[in-house]
């Protein structure tokens, strides 16, 4: 770790419809388009949905605004904000346990931005609509391409690394002010098209007619649980540090907090028509994840009147959903290693995309290790990077000193003291709680090895990462620090 | 299969929780960036806490006068009295009365 050297100004967004599409972007992805309708249809239906409204709101629209406000009030990445908040070179090992965990995550997520890059390259080749198309060999032909697969993987992080390189504002934000809107049309003209097939409205009773008695089952809330906090992406460091971007006159609850959470459930609640009335028009098997997509609904489009611009549109859009969010995660190291080490903005982009790209490569190799990697840390890694900066706004700096001094600051809406006991208590509970569940749901099953493994590495991870910085972090200055405040 | 009232209404309700809402917020958040802009380029600053925040922040630096924040706390309430001071047209809802009555602490 370096001694701050003096940096040129940070940069700003350049304007406030560019940080909303940015955060929306960062947190929709893959799970919004291939699980959130079949969890939806799943566990009750219209009542599930009623859970994880509820539970949006009260939980992970409060998470959000934490997280953001932290970033906002700091100005500066994940380790920095620990670093200021926590006033101790020991306590900076939290923030490079969601920095690692943030990596981890990216290393197996930009091989399936890769299978979206690939399917959307062949939607344009016209592809799925040749005769004697066959999903399923088509899919497997590829996944079991090693030199195919690391090569997708390849293109994917020199992308990402491409628009990264040029910052905030000329790199991300240029980008996702088209993507995101495209995205949203995408997706409404492939829900009208779905739902206008004759039967499409079987997959809508599917998804929206309620089993209320699914409510008094612990299963339906703790799905409810895990889509409203993980599929909005709190606790990755992503609204932190895409927070620590905001001007001083900038709003963080209304944009960071409420229109994050509830524009990305958004686009999960429009995957459903896109997706759903299609799978039930021609009787397929709903599913989740990859075989929904890729072998399910790469299935029907030669069937589809124009279903070669159809198959553009769905892959194109599905494309633009996990790149805009590999962009957010990337970015969390990004900022991070630019601020901790000497080196410049193109350095870090790519010293963090190398870095990426080399730990991705046994996921792009084998989806198996990727579900497992998927498991570890997507069931242990994320509620301990949530805890850990849920922690700081609750803990440490005090909700209600929070909720006064910054997050009412220049705000869109006012919040409320309702807001210090659900950052206080509900959300450290409720990562607890996960956690937990996560633990006693493994044990006797196939996954109890794994979950071991991954219970022990977190623990190690967070023991060594605090060690660590307990030995290079950079020394605080003995007082709060303010965080710079430029002008918008 | 055509779809039960009970299904069609928690799809409505669920379209108006969310993509309505975000739609609202969408626009209401780019408009109050537009005003605030506006109010940059003609007066050079803005207020930063509405009524009910700047009362609860001078509540909050009373009651916690060794708290770590409290000299930051201190500076942001004095900041928003001095532009509200300097300021004709206010960003959040204030009256010439309101304004009158606030004073410095001092840091």
């Amino acid at each position: 770790m370096t001694d701050s050297p003096a940096r040129t100004a940070r940069e700003e967004w350049g304007s406030r419809f560019g940080f909303l599409m940015a955060m929306v972007g960062a947190m929709v992805g893959a799970g919004n388009i291939w699980r959130m309708p079949f969890t939806t249809g799943q566990n009750g239906g219209g009542a599930f949905l009623v859970a994880y409204i509820l539970l949006l709101y009260v939980i992970a629209v409060p998470g959000l605004m934490a997280e953001t406000m932290v970033g906002r009030y700091t100005n500066t990445g994940v380790i920095g904000s620990f670093r200021q908040v926590l006033q101790s070179k020991r306590g900076q090992g939290l923030g490079l346990v969601v920095l690692i965990v943030n990596v981890a995550l990216m290393s197996y997520y930009a091989p399936i931005i890769a299978w979206a890059l690939y399917y959307t390259v062949h939607s344009l080749l016209l592809t799925f609509t040749q005769p004697g198309f066959q999903p399923q060999a088509f899919w497997e032909g590829f996944i079991s391409n090693p030199a195919l697969v690391i090569g997708m993987h390849t293109l994917t992080m020199a992308g990402l690394a491409g628009v990264l390189v040029f910052g905030i504002r000329r790199g991300i934000e240029r980008v996702v002010k088209w993507m995101i809107p495209l995205l949203v049309i995408a997706l409404i003209a492939v829900g009208i098209r779905g739902v206008t097939l004759p039967g499409g409205t079987e997959g809508l009773a599917f998804v929206f007619t309620p089993e209320w008695e699914s409510l008094a089952r612990g299963s339906t809330w703790v799905a409810a649980l895990s889509q409203a906090l993980f599929s909005t992406g709190l606790g990755w460091g992503i609204a932190l540090t895409y927070g620590s971007y905001l001007g001083r006159y900038d709003d963080v609850p209304l944009g960071g907090g409420l229109f994050t959470a509830v524009g990305n459930t958004s686009i999960g609640l429009l995957a459903v028509f896109a997706t759903f009335p299609v799978v039930f028009a021609f009787g397929l098997e709903p599913s989740a994840g990859s075989n929904l997509l890729f072998i399910s609904l790469a299935e029907v489009f030669p069937e589809l009147p124009g279903g070669a611009a159809w198959a553009i549109v769905f892959f194109a859009s599905f494309f633009f959903a996990t790149f805009t969010s590999g962009l957010g995660i990337t970015e969390v190291g990004v900022t991070t290693v630019s601020e901790e080490t000497d080196l410049s903005r193109t350095g870090s982009v790519l010293a963090v995309c190398g870095v990426i790209w080399l730990l991705g490569l046994p996921s792009a190799y084998s989806s198996s290790f990727l579900d497992q990697m998927d498991f570890m840390f997507g069931t242990f890694g994320l509620p301990l990077a949530t805890l850990s900066i849920i922690v700081l706004v609750a803990w440490k700096i005090g909700p209600e000193c929070a909720r006064v001094i910054d997050l009412n600051r220049n705000t869109g809406i006012y919040v409320g003291r309702w807001w210090n006991p659900v950052v206080k208590y509900v959300i450290p509970a409720v990562m607890i709680f996960i956690l937990g569940y996560g633990v006693i749901s493994s044990i006797g099953t196939e996954n109890q090895t794994l979950m071991i493994l991954g219970v022990a590495f977190m623990v190690v991870l967070t023991v060594v990462s605090t060690a660590v910085m307990s030995i290079i972090g950079e020394a605080s200055t003995g007082s709060v620090e303010l965080a710079s405040e430029g002008g918008d | 299969m055509a779809l039960s009232t009970v299904a069609w209404v928690t799809m409505l309700l669920a379209i108006l929780a969310l993509p309505g809402v975000a739609s609202v917020v969408l626009v209401r958040s780019l408009r109050t960036e537009g005003r605030k802009l506006t109010l940059l380029r003609e007066q050079g600053n803005l207020d930063s806490y509405s009524p009910q925040a700047l009362k609860e922040l001078r509540e909050w630096i009373r009651t916690n006068p060794n708290n770590p924040y409290v000299a930051d706390a201190r500076q942001r309430y004095n900041e928003c009295v001095r532009t509200l001071r300097e300021i004709d047209d206010p960003y959040y809802d204030w009256s010439d009365d309101q304004i009158e009555e606030l004073e410095v602490i001092e840091e």
